[in-house]
């Protein structure tokens, strides 16, 4: 079964949870492959590279044991990035770790502009203003790809959340367990450099 | 008055409208006058739906497929 299959019969969530608790083994392919990426982000922010695919696997494990008494008062999504986001909080207190909100940052570069602050370097329009003409091109959609990998676990993790997900910043400071102008502030660094990346290459082209 | 320096780091907040609203018509009336400013700020709005579009993902080992019939097991065996 192919995914777009199974995302059109389980568009229900209360037929999807239905089939996970009978066992359904498509329903456990098509919930894994639907939310363990965003998961692991988050795993990735709070608790970093090292401890992350752990927690995700027993944030999965304890979602599954606990999935008959969910009352559905949030979406599935939510509540099990609640699930990951505290097991990922739990690890944090335990192994006393402290992630870095400050790490990787290039604001645009201080010579583009004049004492006075006003820009030295022409903006131009880009050509191919539209997502789809954008990603049409192989090399630009790698480009995107390498320099997502390269972000900070933070700014990814609020990245996907914020433009990929499209889940509400109140959610994302519980989530992540930080205040709403920090995840302003990780967004807009997210933001800046992939659109450094996109610039450079349309500066080649 | 705003200079193209505010513009390029309150960008994201004009566009996610988390500014104060004296702030907000400040940078409104500097995208008026400069069009670098205008044309940055469609980049940065062309940005966002790029990755929306293209979803990035985050690099993984794991075998999705084998965790998906870890649990599936685990379910079946919870159950007997």
């Amino acid at each position: 079964m192919t995914k777009k299959n199974s995302k059109s019969l389980f568009d229900d969530e209360q037929t999807l949870i239905k089939k996970l608790i009978a066992g359904d083994q498509t329903a456990f392919e098509y919930i894994v492959s639907e939310h363990h990426n965003i998961m692991l982000s988050i795993a990735r922010a709070i608790v970093g590279e090292a401890f992350a695919d752990e927690v995700v696997q027993e944030a999965w494990i304890s979602a599954i044991r606990a999935l008959p008494k969910f009352e559905g008062r949030s979406k599935l999504k939510t509540w099990l990035l609640h699930i990951v986001s505290n097991g990922a909080k739990s690890r944090v207190r335990r192994e006393n770790r402290m992630v870095s909100l400050d790490e990787g940052w290039e604001s645009v570069p201080a010579d583009r502009f004049d004492q006075i602050g006003h820009r030295l370097d022409n903006v131009y329009p880009w050509e191919e203003a539209t997502p789809e003409a954008l990603l049409a091109n192989e090399q630009l959609q790698s480009i995107i790809e390498e320099t997502f990998q390269k972000l900070p676990a933070h700014q990814r993790a609020v990245l996907t959340m914020y433009d990929m997900e499209g889940i509400k910043m109140d959610e994302i400071c519980n989530i992540l367990d930080i205040s709403a102008s920090n995840v302003r502030v990780l967004l807009h660094r997210a933001r800046t450099t992939l659109h450094h990346s996109i610039e450079k290459y349309q500066d080649k082209v | 008055m705003y200079q193209c320096k505010d513009i390029t780091e309150e960008v994201n907040n004009y566009i996610e409208g988390g500014l104060p609203f004296t702030k907000r018509i400040g940078l409104f009336f500097h995208f008026i006058m400069c069009s670098c400013c205008r044309n940055y700020l469609q980049q940065i709005r062309s940005t966002i739906s790029v990755i929306t579009v293209s979803q990035p993902k985050e690099k993984s080992s794991a075998d999705l497929k084998a965790l998906a019939k870890q649990l599936h097991d685990m379910c079946d065996e919870h159950e007997h």
